[in-house]
């Protein structure tokens, strides 16, 4: 074998503490190299061209290159190699820049050292073998999981462009908490009808197959090649026959037992409801928790009204399972419910601030549904208790966000702006009304956000004290707010008529389930975690399942509609070719030694361990090996190590290239 | 409670099962294993205080069919390896038929007389347990003297060497290793096809008696034991150079059970340790 050796000195770099120079010279020599050299920017055209012309002219079978960390430049050197005809995994690369030369300042010292980290690759080059990259064929259907409005704007992308879409809700809406809100900062434009069209739009896409209250049972498979089991649930009307006229819904006897989720529970439904009016499907569900029927077996009234017989009392869930080459992941977000302290959770709550004790102590949500035309109140300001309506109003800012004493350290980023909002609604509509806002800081940035703010403060008249509120009680029917204006050093305390909290935004409960489902990596919180902050924001660290919206971080509608646009392009890059290719990279079992233990199998993390038969021409059974699927594994070599008998190899990183890698350096 | 040789002639004879795997007598008097093929076969069937073999080693050794069934002459400690390895995918729970036998001790080589010193450590942690996973159950437990755990004063002595005083120690214990690997071959645990010391490409283990060689293979051999040395203490048995093995497999087994509450081969359906992850796991050792 012919090997050549290619040291860089990435300017100053390396070569500051490594004398490139004497490298190569001492390279030469070593057995199996057949050229080496050394060159300020390996990585540039001129340096790509020294090691093609090198190849060429003493016909080299292998390439090592002492550069930087094979993270940066690994294809770059890959690409020069096979464009002169040596098979790109001939190629090594010795890391002498993180590894050396940045940690080490005395030449002689990181010189002896660059030369044995050149040594040690050009030791495992002898071993490694031409391999070809792996291609799997590509699934041209995505599933988005959410349907709010992050997975309603992720699917219409995807299906305007023209590829079939499965858009799986878990409620009996599409419409998420967007269609809950009054009006939208910074432009106040109504919620609804900006939300309802794209909802509508969803509903009559060809290519968009929808599943409301449905949740993802089971995700195996790969990248590309995904197999989804979702649950429909039953919803206990036949959604094939029902018209939506809503008799049933109206004759339903009762009315008043269950809370309505849409209205944050300052209402009532009936047991047969549909949660909004513009609910997409407008098909009622029967909550089975509150009916008659299934707890005493009688009533059947929403069946008796029914003229198309849509009810169906016995309904089961139903599985469905689809062939999905990518998944966006759109699960959105919940209020931190301050009332209570979860169980078993390491969050304090805020119990000195009485909601869910003090009637008019309301959250966000719950003032979105008060200022809202289509809520309990019709849009009028009212207070839950009395239904009058308030003239003093305390907005408390940071409820459970920037706080790691009581609640979550980070910031929920929309609650300066949704609060700026409702104090500039309430003063809109309650003229003599006075607004209070207890803040931290006023964080608002965003196109036209600062502007807002300044037209609460300015222009509408709300009051904001920059300082925390330590208390709220009920005294005389008015709420005391105890606070501190920290910027006039005073104590304050108000006594308001109602207080809203804006309380942090948590992730889903269910959202740490749905990523174990996928098999992506969830933060503390419960957040889904990117790959990379900045240059990866929305892929995860399984191929194939990207993020939208509040999910993976609190963010805004613009911040989510983008988010699930770009998640959509993600998909569609997928989807742009045939076949997939990837790294060939993974691990494989040697079925002649594999004692079939499956230790590998509970150890992978990606499930890419299957089990395999082995028969004889008779077909009786000879054992069962273990059996690497290639489009799941990620490389990792986890199962490598633990294989009991050494019978899993990772290619590309066979345990004879790490023993001659170790060999070398020992001496052994 | 019936007698192990009835049942044997049973299973044999209604052809539940193809074989029996138990204990015989040879014509020195000696115990041995013994399969049992036949009805006849069942008559040389025996149990007693030289019944020290662990006969699950064969379950794996033996291939038995896919739908095929074989009886097993078992103790309470055999009994855990046989669970051990149907936690471990090497046979079905329906391929094996375990006649449990209920035992009072067994000595340490099959030659020596039934007396105190001679009876095996194990039995001292196992006195009056009857058989914990079985389809029959034969012979009667009786009371036994118990012996003395000579290993914990040993293991507690060494807890208090200095580390370059364990290595000295375990440094003259390896020498003495042969490289016969009768530890391995009379190991039920030790099923792989082709084992590590087998493997040339790379050679993970050098093959001749010399001291890295001898440290290699005893240490990897004691560490592929970790969460999976069931106890039967036949490693040691087989030594032919009285390499204490079992003061490494039994310190191993003490660990996992102090780390992770964890015991190899005690429910058929619990996961491994090595191939489960539990997020309440006690990680002290790692910080």
């Amino acid at each position: 074998m012919k090997i050549g050796v290619f040291v860089c000195y990435c300017g100053e770099n390396i070569g500051r503490t490594v004398d490139c120079a004497a490298v190569a010279k001492e390279l030469s020599a070593y057995p199996g190299v057949a050229h080496a050299e050394a060159y300020k920017y390996m990585c540039s055209d001129p340096g790509q061209n020294l090691i093609k012309q090198a190849i060429k002219e003493k016909n080299l079978d292998a390439v090592v290159v002492g550069s930087c960390s094979p993270h940066m430049h690994e294809k770059t050197f890959r690409k020069a190699c096979a464009s002169a005809g040596v098979n790109p995994y001939m190629v090594e690369i010795a890391n002498l820049r993180e590894h050396c030369s940045w940690i080490h300042d005395d030449i002689p010292s990181a010189t002896a050292k660059a030369i044995d980290l050149v040594r040690i690759a050009v030791e495992k080059v002898k071993y490694n073998e031409p391999l070809q990259t792996i291609q799997v064929p590509v699934t041209k259907r995505a599933l988005v999981i959410g349907g709010g409005i992050a997975g309603i704007q992720s699917a219409l992308d995807i299906a305007n462009a023209g590829f079939p879409v499965v858009l799986v809700e878990k409620e009996p809406s599409i419409g998420g908490h967007m269609s809950q809100l009054s009006e939208t900062f910074p432009t106040l434009d109504c919620s609804q009808c900006i939300l309802t069209p794209r909802m509508v739009e969803v509903y009559q896409h060809s290519n968009i197959t929808l599943l409301t209250y449905s949740e993802v049972e089971k995700v195996e498979g790969f990248i590309g090649n995904f197999k989804v089991t979702v649950r429909k649930k039953a919803r206990s009307v036949k959604d094939e026959v029902c018209t939506g006229c809503g008799l049933c819904v109206q004759n339903c006897p009762i009315k008043k037992k269950a809370q309505s989720e849409f209205d944050e529970s300052l209402t009532t439904r009936p047991a047969i409801y549909v949660p909004f009016p513009q609910a997409v499907p407008n098909i009622p569900v029967i909550d089975r928790s509150v009916c008659t029927y299934y707890k005493t077996g009688k009533c059947q009234m929403c069946k008796k009204v029914c003229g198309r017989e849509a009810i169906d009392f016995e309904q089961q869930d139903t599985f469905l399972t689809f062939d999905i080459g990518a998944i966006i992941a759109a699960t959105g977000y919940k209020l931190y419910k301050i009332d209570k302290k979860p169980e078993g959770h390491i969050y304090k709550g805020y119990g000195e601030y009485g909601y869910g004790e003090l009637k008019d102590v309301i959250d966000g949500l719950q003032f979105e549904r008060i200022a809202s035309a289509s809520g309990p109140t019709s849009g009028e300001i009212l207070r839950p208790s009395d239904k009058k309506e308030p003239k003093k109003v305390v907005f408390v800012q940071c409820v459970g966000s920037r706080d790691e004493s009581k609640g979550f350290s980070y910031c929920s980023k929309i609650c300066c702006m949704y609060t700026a909002k409702h104090a500039m609604l309430y003063k809109h509509k309650v003229h003599d009304g006075e607004a209070y806002v207890f803040y931290m800081d006023i964080r608002s940035n965003g196109k036209g956000y600062d502007e807002f703010v300044r037209r609460a403060i300015e222009e509408d008249g709300v009051k904001y004290i920059r300082g925390r509120v330590s208390k709220i009680y009920e005294e005389n029917g008015k709420y005391i707010v105890k606070g501190e204006d920290t910027i006039a050093g005073v104590r304050m305390e108000i006594d308001a008529d109602m207080v809203v909290l804006a309380t942090a935004m948590i992730p889903q409960p269910e959202n740490s389930k749905v990523a174990q489902l996928l098999g992506i990596p969830y933060d503390k919180h419960g957040f889904m975690q990117e790959v990379h902050p900045k240059l990866r924001p929305v892929e995860t660290s399984t191929g194939g399942i990207f993020l939208a919206g509040a999910c993976h971080s609190p963010r805004d509608i613009p911040e989510s509609v983008a988010m699930a646009s770009a998640a959509a392009a993600k998909a569609m890059v997928l989807f742009g070719s045939d076949i997939l290719e990837r790294e060939p990279v993974v691990a494989k079992v040697e079925a002649s030694t594999c004692a079939g233990c499956f230790y590998c199998q509970k150890v992978c993390a990606y499930s890419a361990i299957e089990r395999k038969e082995i028969r004889d021409r008779q077909g009786n059974l000879i054992k069962v090996v273990a059996y690497v699927n290639a489009g799941l594994c990620q490389g990792c070599g986890t199962c490598n190590a633990t294989c009991p008998s050494k019978s899993v190899e990772l290619i590309g990183f066979r345990d004879e290239q790490i023993f001659a890698e170790i060999q070398s350096l020992s001496g052994f | 409670m019936p007698d192990l040789i009835e049942i044997a002639k049973g299973l044999l004879e209604s052809k539940e099962v193809s074989f029996i795997i138990g204990y015989t007598k040879d014509r020195f008097g000696r115990v041995k294993p013994y399969i049992a093929k036949s009805v006849e076969d069942a008559n040389n069937l025996m149990f007693d205080h030289h019944s020290i073999h662990n006969l699950a080693v064969y379950l794996t050794r033996l291939k038995i069919p896919e739908n095929g069934r074989v009886g097993i002459v078992a103790k309470s400690c055999d009994i855990k390896a046989i669970i051990a390895l149907i936690q471990e995918n090497q046979i079905k729970r329906e391929q094996v038929y375990i006649i449990g036998m209920n035992c009072s001790g067994v000595v340490t080589h099959s030659t020596d007389e039934w007396k105190k010193e001679n009876i095996q450590i194990k039995c001292k942690y196992c006195a009056d347990k009857a058989p914990m996973l079985y389809d029959a159950v034969a012979g009667t437990a009786e009371p036994f003297e118990q012996p003395d755990d000579t290993q914990e004063v040993l293991m507690q002595k060494l807890e208090t060497m200095s580390s370059a005083e364990r290595w000295d120690f375990w440094a003259k214990e390896f020498e003495k290793c042969i490289k016969c690997y009768a530890c391995r071959q009379v190991c039920p645990m030790c099923y792989c096809e082709q084992c590590l010391a087998e493997k040339n490409q790379p050679q993970w283990i050098t093959t001749s008696p010399t001291p890295a060689g001898n440290f290699s293979w005893n240490i990897i051999k004691a560490f592929h034991m970790a969460g999976r040395c069931v106890g039967c203490h036949e490693c040691e048995r087989a030594c032919p150079m009285g390499i204490p093995l079992t003061l490494l497999t039994r310190k191993m087994g003490m660990v996992a059970g102090k780390e992770f509450n964890y015991r190899h081969g005690m429910a058929i359906d619990q996961p491994t340790l090595v191939g489960s992850y539990n997020f309440n796991d006690n990680e002290d050792f790692i910080k």
